[in-house]
């Protein structure tokens, strides 16, 4: 035991040394200890998931962060766009990747691209998505990216910080793009080369994707004031991006301002507002002072455009608004409002500037000049898209998960539909049939056959007529046009659809409540959307996420005019398919009518 | 910050000499202190941000904000902010917590202290940090975690809580405030801070500890223009100024501006002692082209005092009695005001070499007339 003591003793005088310098950790607190434990923990586990990006040809580059197993991953449009639609993507693993780019929202700042496993079927580490509305200022954040593209072997940046407030707003930066809405405001080092790179909470969870900072004097650097895009904000435009759009966000088609400066306390009111906007036809007048928009309280500018910040195009969001009546009392209504657009001028929305229309992105149909990317096969252009392929990829899984229910191609025959119901609150029998008949090669004639309450009419959608033909009967917003474009997409499908059929993304439905007072929240179910065109007639078809049953559609004749919606329930099978039993429209702010439905006629082939 | 030197009271000196210990602990109280909960913390955020004004003035030009923040300092409605060109204005617009929107008066304005205090009407009841009280504690210690709360960059509007910034108090102790380097009115001791606090519209803001108790107000937009770098500190509670009033010298506080409101007579500056035409050197300096022209010796008049000293053409002056001069206005400043008599130790670089040379000024030569009022008096700000 003699030499081991002595040992000892040389490394207890070592340990004394060490102690002694090191004397002031033993002091912390084990918490403390334990807190840096946590966070390096949770540093190691979402590591794997942060992306380099570098633009093909050496065009800079940013951050991104994986957010699925089969490699999507986010990053911001102003990453992607020098970079065209293929790029190359280090992991911390080392390992370069080919990506490319699947959808886009450039008024938001956000792209959606996809690394390619090196062998079919590899997965991908990815981070998981969190709640940003549970973020709140004073938590801890942390960003993650490559900051000044500091690391070549791609292993990221961490920089630590505090949330220094919520639900910011900040104006676009250049010709309406980049607008950061209901963001996340960090004194977390955000440096050029973080840009699109995730911003986690200290469970690990993806809270944000960084992008902006709030630069003055210091140059592009730090300045403790830094953006994170909300994922919340995001998972509303995941499913246009999955998609591979080129989404666009919201606008009310109505300039909403504070009421006078002295005024104490903010009231939001309509100070102009477009005609041929939704909000208008739902009943939105000048003057009108709005509470609540998508459910928010509305008190000053920020709040407004925070919420319109928050949703693709097209979204219907339900909007409260309150107005004096004859007897000078408060009367509060609720509507439910589709969004216009921002970037290709609809109709002029006041609430964007005149200016040029933003371009394309950066010319995805020219050839790159080096050897072509893996990933280009994964690219096909289109007008309206960030990348087709995808579009065509999530429309074909849809379109296969909607025909489980029923395969109707067999079908494409003469239809008859009898049903029971009323029609402005008056009963009324309903029948439909359509008739089709071929001359020849070419030529299709179809007949639409249409009786309700009595009254029936024929009617020849291929044939160029009136709109106000095609719109009948009226307080429908044409329902026998509505029918036949729902025999075309059951029977006949994408080809029945010559001027569209995509992919629209996800938007929220509405289905008819018993209780049509309910709230328009708790009515709520998001649905995936199939676009069409047909003989210049629009369509809108909303399938449940859970099952891809198809809950209802619109079918818009006049672009003007309010669209017909079909509202479709009770699904019973019918020669072992399913359709709907229960069928209600609606056009504009009525009813025109509910039926129950007797029987569906298939006749010859 | 290395450049920063703390001349502080002895007691604080006594208190450092046991820093390290100090330090650890106050680290690892915060730190155990953000260990516990992110809740404790989001509620301090919510909590000041209640007894916070946004501010509203004259401004919007370049590099001067329209903007700023104040700190509610009584319920009856006194804030308390940073003075600046933005108060100077009729339409002065303040923003309370909860969204109401007041028109503000300025009441009094200190510019040795470098705060305004400003007065809502119609208040009542409002959430606010009794400054009194806090500025009891001594001055929080190097190492302590802060946290600084503004409206900069007038990101938040109306009932928006403003930005919160985490960071540690660096230093405590005076400013180099050198001429041409750091120029403000106040020169007390102030709260040096890592967080980026120095932005647009953050002046006036609350610099607080993790817990919430405030220490003090973030300072202005403060550049160092020998480094070109931003400083970002805040004037503690304990600010304490000197100057004249009555004719006679004396001390005020920030406490006692606080206490007194209206009736705080603001100090009349020191003003120098000498008024008269700078004495002579000789010295003629190169054409002051540029905003930064070194100093560098043109021609010295023969016979003249600078002739006698040695002074040669070429040679750049670097140190003026070991203040470094990095400008033709610089040394004008500290050179041209001082009376006939004054010796002044240049440190000229002539070649490769740093060479010391002692200049004496002597009265001026005969310049008629002397008009007294000639260069126009700055207003002391």
């Amino acid at each position: 035991m003699r030499t081991p003591r002595i040992l000892l003793l040389t490394a207890g005088l070592l340990a004394a040394l060490a102690a002694h310098r090191l004397a002031p950790a033993q002091e912390l607190d084990p918490r403390i200890l334990e807190v840096e434990q946590k966070r390096i923990a949770v540093v190691e586990k979402v590591k794997p998931a942060v992306v380099a990006i570098f633009a093909r040809g050496g065009q800079g580059g940013g951050s991104g962060v994986l957010i699925s197993d089969d490699g999507y991953a986010l990053t911001n449009f102003h990453v992607v766009a020098p970079a065209g639609p293929t790029m190359k993507c280090g992991l911390p693993d080392g390992v370069m990747y080919d990506a490319v780019l699947v959808g886009l929202d450039k008024v938001g700042d956000v792209a959606l691209i996809k690394l390619l496993p090196k062998k079919e079927g590899d997965k991908f580490p990815f981070a998981r998505m969190g709640d940003s509305d549970k973020v709140k200022a004073g938590d801890w954040s942390l960003a993650m990216g490559n900051p000044f593209l500091l690391a070549t072997d791609f292993t990221p940046t961490v920089t630590f910080g505090l949330v220094s407030g919520t639900n910011r707003y900040q104006y676009p930066e250049g010709r309406g793009l980049l607008e950061y809405t209901d963001c996340i405001q960090i004194d977390t080092s955000i440096n050029p080369g973080n840009s699109g790179g995730p911003l986690f909470n200290l469970d690990g969870e993806l809270i944000g994707i960084n992008g902006r900072g709030s630069f003055d004097k210091r140059g592009r650097v730090n300045s403790g004031v830094g953006y994170a895009i909300s994922i919340n904000q995001i998972k509303n435009f995941m499913g246009h991006l999955r998609a591979g759009l080129d989404a666009d966000h919201a606008s009310l088609g109505a300039r909403i301002e504070e009421r006078s400066e002295d005024e104490m306390g903010g009231a939001m009111v309509v100070t102009s507002i477009l005609e041929e906007s939704d909000a208008y036809r739902r009943g939105l007048r000048l003057g009108d002072e709005l509470v609540s928009f998508a459910g928010r309280p509305m008190a000053n500018a920020n709040h407004f455009k925070n919420v319109l910040g928050l949703y693709p195009k097209g979204w219907r969001v339900p909007l409260v608004f309150r107005r004096e009546n004859e007897n000078r009392e408060s009367e509060k209504r609720e509507i439910l409002v589709r969004l216009m657009g921002v970037q290709r001028q609809e109709l002029g929305a006041p609430t964007q500037p005149p200016g040029p229309r933003p371009r394309p992105p950066a010319k995805p149909a020219e050839k790159p000049k080096e050897p072509e990317s893996p990933a280009a096969k994964l690219y096909e252009a289109k007008a309206g898209f960030a990348n087709y392929y995808f579009n065509k990829l999530e429309r074909d899984r849809l379109l296969a998960a909607f025909r489980k229910h029923g395969d109707f191609t067999p079908l494409a025959g003469d239809w008859t539909i009898e049903a029971d119901g009323e029609v402005k609150k008056e009963r009324a029998s309903l029948q439909f049939t359509v008739k089709q008949s071929q001359d020849g090669d070419k030529d299709r004639h179809i007949v639409l056959d249409f009786k309700v309450g009595g009254v029936g009419f024929q009617l020849e959608p291929l044939r160029r007529q009136n709109i106000d033909v095609l719109r009948q009967p009226r307080g429908s917003g044409g329902l026998p046009i509505a029918l036949y474009h729902y025999w075309q997409l059951l029977t006949i499908g994408p080809k029945g659809f010559e001027g569209d059929f995509s992919h629209g993304g996800h938007e929220p439905f509405y289905p008819p409540a018993a209780d049509m007072q309910a709230d328009f929240s708790k009515r709520r179910v998001d649905c995936e959307v199939l676009r069409t065109e047909h003989v210049g007639v629009t369509g809108k078809w909303y399938f449940s996420l859970k099952d891809q049953m198809l809950l209802g559609f619109e079918i818009q004749i006049d672009r003007e005019d309010d669209p017909c919606e079909v509202y479709l329930s009770d699904y019973k099978p019918v020669d072992g398919r399913m359709l709907p039993h229960q069928i209600e429209v609606r056009h504009g702010n009525d009813r025109y009518g509910v039926f129950t439905v007797k029987s569906y006629t298939f006749g010859n082939k | 910050m290395s450049s920063l030197r703390c001349r502080s009271h002895s007691r604080l000196t006594m208190m450092r000499r046991r820093l390290s210990y100090l330090f650890l602990v106050t680290c690892s109280l915060f730190l155990a202190a953000a260990a516990r909960a992110d809740q404790s913390l989001e509620k301090v955020v919510r909590e000041v941000n209640s007894k916070l004004a946004k501010l509203y003035g004259s401004g919007g030009y370049k590099g001067l904000a329209a903007y700023g923040t104040g700190i509610v300092i009584s319920p009856d409605g006194y804030i308390l902010t940073v003075a600046s060109q933005m108060l100077d204005t009729p339409d002065l617009r303040v923003h309370l917590a909860d969204g109401r929107r007041f028109h503000g008066k300025v009441v009094v304005t200190e510019p040795n202290l470098d705060v305004a205090l400003i007065k809502i009407d119609g208040v009542a009841n409002l959430p606010y940090f009794d400054i009194i009280q806090a500025a009891q504690r001594p001055p929080a210690e190097p190492g302590t975690g802060v946290l600084a709360f503004s409206n900069q960059f007038n990101i938040a509007v109306r009932d928006e809580p403003m930005t919160v910034q985490r960071g540690v108090i660096a230093a405590y102790g005076k400013l180099p405030l050198r001429r041409g380097v750091f120029e403000v009115p106040y020169k007390g001791d102030v709260y040096v801070i890592d967080a980026i606090s120095n932005n647009p519209g953050a002046a006036g803001g609350a610099l607080t500890t993790r817990k919430g108790e405030l220490l003090g107000l973030i300072g202005k937009e403060l550049l160092n223009s020998l480094t070109d770098t931003w400083v970002n500190y805040a004037i503690p509670l304990h600010a304490q100024a000197e100057g004249m009033r009555d004719d006679k010298p004396v001390t005020v506080s920030l406490v006692e501006l606080v206490e007194q409101k209206e009736k705080f007579k603001p100090l009349v500056a020191k003003r120098p002692s000498y008024e008269g035409p700078g004495g002579y050197h000789g010295i003629i300096l190169v054409p002051n082209v540029v905003e930064r022209t070194p100093p560098y010796v043109e021609d010295v008049i023969p016979g003249s005092p600078a002739a006698r000293a040695g002074l040669k053409p070429d040679d750049l002056i670097v140190y003026v009695n070991g203040e470094q001069v990095g400008s033709i206005k610089v040394f004008r400043e500290i050179v041209d005001r001082a009376p006939p008599g004054t010796t002044f130790k240049l440190e000229v670089r002539r070649g490769d070499k740093l060479t010391g040379i002692e200049l004496k000024l002597e009265e001026p030569m005969v310049r008629t007339p002397v008009k007294k009022s000639s260069p126009p008096d700055k207003p002391d700000k």
